[in-house]
C-alpha cells in the first residue's frame, strides 16, 4: 500500500460573501498523479493556494505524512516539501533566469549575515546552467537572460525546472500547459511522469482532459467549491469525466460518484 | 541572445564581453554621459563652475539629498515610494532641538529620541501600505501633511537655533575638513559609506535579490517564501531614518532647525532616483545611477545660477532638464527592447 503524503479534510475558504471552497477533502499518496478538474471558478486554484500557504483557510485540517500541520506562509509550505507552480506564472520579469530559479533559496556565502549575506554568484550561475541543461532548454536560453525577454512557454519551462530543482514531496501544477506549444506541452507531461517515477506526488490542475488520461492515476472533480466526484482513471472514460465537470445529469452522476 | 534592458541585478552575472556592451546600453551609463556633458557645458559657460569653492559648495549640499535618495532607490526598486521624506527631514531636527532647548535633554539622548521618531514614522508608513493595502502615494502624502503640520505646530512656525557648540555629534554629522583648496564636510563620508552599503545590498546580497523580485512581481516573490511585507516595512523605516539623518546633518551644518526645512525635497529626491535610471514601477533599481542622478540635479541647480538664469525662471529649467533626461531614458530602453 502506498503511503499517504497529503490529506486535506473539510477545507473551507470564503472571500467575503463568495464561498470559494466548501468542505473540500482530498488525499494524495506517494508516487501518485491526481488530476484536479472543474470549470472556471470551481475553486481549484483556491484549493491549491490554501495548500501552498498563500492565504489561511477558514476551517479544516491539513495532514502531511499523517501529521497535522498548519500552513501559514508560502515558506512553511515549501519547508514541508510542497512546491507549487501557479497559474499566473510566478517569476519576476526583471530578474535573470538564474536569480529566479533560486529566488527565496539563494546560495550565499557568509551565511551568518542573514539577509545581508552575499550571493554565491558563481554557484548560482553554474547550478542554473546545469538545471537548464537538464530540462533540455539550455541551448536556447542563457542563465543570465532576464525573464522579461522570454516567451510565455519559456517562462513556464523555467517555473517547472524550478520545482524540479527542489524536488519536493508534493508538486502542484496549476494549468501548466496553458500557452505552451506542442513540444513544451510534451515536456511538461514527461516531467509529471518523471516525478511520479521518482516517488513524488503530483497534483495537476488542467482543462485538457486528454492530458489527464495520459498522465493521471486518479481524477478529482470540483464544482462550486465542492469536490463532487473522485474516480481512478482506469475506471472511467472521457465522456463521463466531461459530464462530471459540467454537472449535466447531476442526480445520476451523484449516485455514481458516491 | 541579446541582453536587452540592463539591470544592476543582472550585471555581475554576465560574461565580460557581453557585460561591456550592455553596460553602454544601461540607464546608469547614459545618465553618466549626460552628467559629463552637463558638467562640461557649465564649465565652459562659467569658469567658476569648477573652482574649488564651487565644488566644495556642491559637495556640501550633495549628501543631504543624496542620502535620502539611497533609501528611496531601494524603496522604489521594491515598488513603493515615500513622499514624507522632506517633512521628516524638517521634523527630526526640530524635535531634537526642542528636547534639548526646552526639555533640557542631553544632546545624545535627544538624537536617540529623534531616531526613534523616524523609525516610528517609517513603520507607520510601511504598516499601513502593506497591511491595509493602501497605495504608498496616498499613505505617505497624508503622513507628509501630518509630519509637516507637527513640525509647524510644535515650533509655532519659528525656526530654532540649532546646536552649535562643537562636540562629538557635530563633528560626526557636520564636521568639516580641508583637502588642498577644497573644503569638505563629514557628511560626504556618510554619503560615500552609505552608498557603498547600498550598492552591496542591492547588487550582491540576498536582500537585494528579494527587493528587486518584490518590485518586479510581488506575488512571485511571496510564492517563493520571500517576506515581502517585512522587507517593505524595513525599507520604509530605512528611508525615514535616512531622511531624519539628512535633516540633522543639515541643521548642524547651518546651525538652525527650521520647521519648513526640506519642503519639496521628496520630489527632488524621486527625480534624482528616476533620472539615474531606476524604474518608477519597481523591479529595476540602480544605486550608481542614483549617485549620478544626485550629482546631476546638484550640478543643474548650481550651474544654472552661475550661468545666470534669472532666479524666478530657474525651476523651469530644472523641470525641462529632468524631463529631457527621462525622455532620453525611455527612448534608449525602447531601442534596446527592439534590438
Ligand atoms: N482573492 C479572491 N477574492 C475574491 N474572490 C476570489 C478570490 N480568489 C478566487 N475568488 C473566487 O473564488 C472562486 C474560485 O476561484 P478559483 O480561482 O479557485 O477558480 P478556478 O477553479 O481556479 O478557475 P480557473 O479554471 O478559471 O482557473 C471564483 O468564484 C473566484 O471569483
Ligand atoms: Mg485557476
Amino acid at each position: 500500500m502506498m503511503q499517504e503524503v497529503l490529506r486535506l479534510q473539510n477545507l473551507q475558504k470564503s472571500f467575503g460573501s463568495v464561498c470559494a471552497l466548501k468542505n473540500a477533502s482530498l488525499t494524495l499518496k506517494e508516487g501518485e498523479v491526481v488530476a484536479l478538474l472543474g470549470d472556471n471558478g470551481a475553486g481549484k486554484s483556491t484549493l491549491i493556494k490554501a495548500i501552498s500557504g498563500f492565504f489561511p483557510i477558514d476551517r479544516g485540517d491539513i495532514y502531511v505524512r499523517g501529521e497535522k500541520v498548519s500552513i501559514r506562509s508560502t515558506r512553511e509550505a515549501m519547508d514541508l516539501g510542497i512546491e507549487t507552480i501557479h497559474q499566473d506564472t510566478s517569476l519576476a520579469p526583471d530578474l535573470s533566469i538564474a536569480r529566479n530559479l533560486f529566488l527565496g533559496r539563494e546560495p550565499v556565502n557568509l551565511k551568518w549575515l542573514g539577509v545581508f549575506a552575499p550571493l554565491d554568484l558563481a554557484k548560482l550561475r553554474d547550478a542554473a546552467s546545469a538545471l537548464l541543461k537538464r530540462v533540455g532548454i539550455s541551448k536556447k536560453l542563457d542563465a543570465d537572460a532576464l525573464i522579461s525577454t522570454l516567451s510565455g512557454g519559456e517562462r513556464q519551462s523555467i517555473a517547472i525546472s524550478r520545482a524540479m530543482q527542489f524536488a519536493a514531496r508534493v508538486i502542484i501544477l496549476d494549468e501548466p500547459t496553458n500557452n505552451l506549444g506542442v513540444e513544451e506541452t510534451h515536456g511538461v507531461l514527461r516531467f509529471v511522469k518523471e516525478m511520479r517515477e521518482a516517488g513524488h506526488s503530483v497534483l495537476l490542475i488542467t482543462h485538457n482532459i486528454h492530458h489527464v488520461f495520459e498522465v493521471a492515476d486518479r481524477i478529482v472533480v470540483m464544482r462550486r467549491g465542492e469536490i463532487v466526484a473522485e474516480q481512478t482513471v482506469a475506471d472511467t472514460d472521457l465522456l463521463t469525466v466531461e459530464s462530471l465537470i459540467t454537472g449535466a445529469d447531476l442526480s445520476s452522476l451523484m449516485k455514481r460518484a458516491l | 541572445m541579446v541582453q536587452t534592458v540592463m539591470t544592476i541585478a543582472a550585471e555581475d552575472e554576465m560574461p565580460v564581453g557581453k557585460r561591456r556592451s550592455s553596460l553602454i546600453r544601461s540607464p546608469q551609463f547614459s545618465s553618466l554621459v549626460i552628467l559629463i556633458v552637463l558638467l562640461a557645458v557649465f564649465a565652459i559657460a562659467d569658469r567658476n563652475f569648477l573652482s574649488p569653492l564651487n565644488i566644495s559648495n556642491m559637495m556640501a549640499f550633495l549628501p543631504e539629498l543624496g542620502i535620502i535618495a539611497l533609501g528611496m532607490t531601494l524603496l522604489l526598486t521594491a515598488g513603493e515610494f515615500d513622499l514624507s521624506v522632506g517633512a521628516v527631514f524638517g521634523l527630526a531636527p526640530v524635535v531634537v532641538m526642542l528636547l534639548v532647548q526646552n526639555g533640557g535633554w542631553a544632546i545624545g539622548i535627544a538624537l536617540l529620541a529623534g531616531l526613534v521618531l523616524c523609525i516610528a514614522i517609517g513603520a507607520i508608513n510601511g504598516l499601513i501600505v502593506t497591511k491595509i493595502g493602501i497605495s504608498s502615494f496616498l499613505v505617505t502624502l497624508s503622513i507628509l501633511l501630518v509630519v509637516r503640520g507637527a513640525a509647524l505646530y510644535i515650533t509655532q512656525g519659528f525656526p530654532l537655533k540649532s546646536w552649535d557648540q562643537p562636540g562629538f555629534f557635530v563633528t560626526l554629522l557636520a564636521g568639516s575638513f580641508n583637502i588642498g583648496a577644497f573644503r569638505f564636510y563629514t557628511s560626504l563620508w556618510w554619503f560615500i559609506g552609505l552608498s557603498l552599503l547600498a550598492v552591496y545590498v542591492l547588487r550582491y546580497a540576498k536582500l537585494g535579490n528579494w527587493i528587486s523580485a518584490i518590485g518586479s512581481n510581488r506575488s512571485a516573490a511571496v510564492a517563493r517564501g520571500v517576506p515581502a511585507d517585512a522587507v517593505k516595512i524595513w525599507l520604509f523605516i530605512l528611508t525615514s531614518v535616512l531622511a531624519g539623518l539628512a535633516g540633522m546633518i543639515s541643521a548642524f551644518r547651518i546651525s538652525a532647525a527650521s520647521p519648513v526645512a526640506g519642503t519639496g525635497y521628496e520630489l527632488e529626491v524621486i527625480a534624482m532616483v528616476v533620472v539615474g535610471g531606476t524604474a518608477l514601477t519597481g523591479g529595476r533599481g540602480t544605486i550608481l545611477g542614483t549617485i549620478v542622478g544626485a550629482l546631476m540635479l546638484r550640478a543643474i541647480r548650481n550651474g544654472i545660477v552661475l550661468v545666470g538664469v534669472p532666479g524666478l525662471a530657474y525651476n523651469i529649467f530644472v523641470g525641462v532638464i529632468i524631463l529631457a533626461m527621462l525622455i532620453l531614458h525611455a527612448l534608449l530602453q525602447k531601442n534596446a527592447a527592439r534590438s
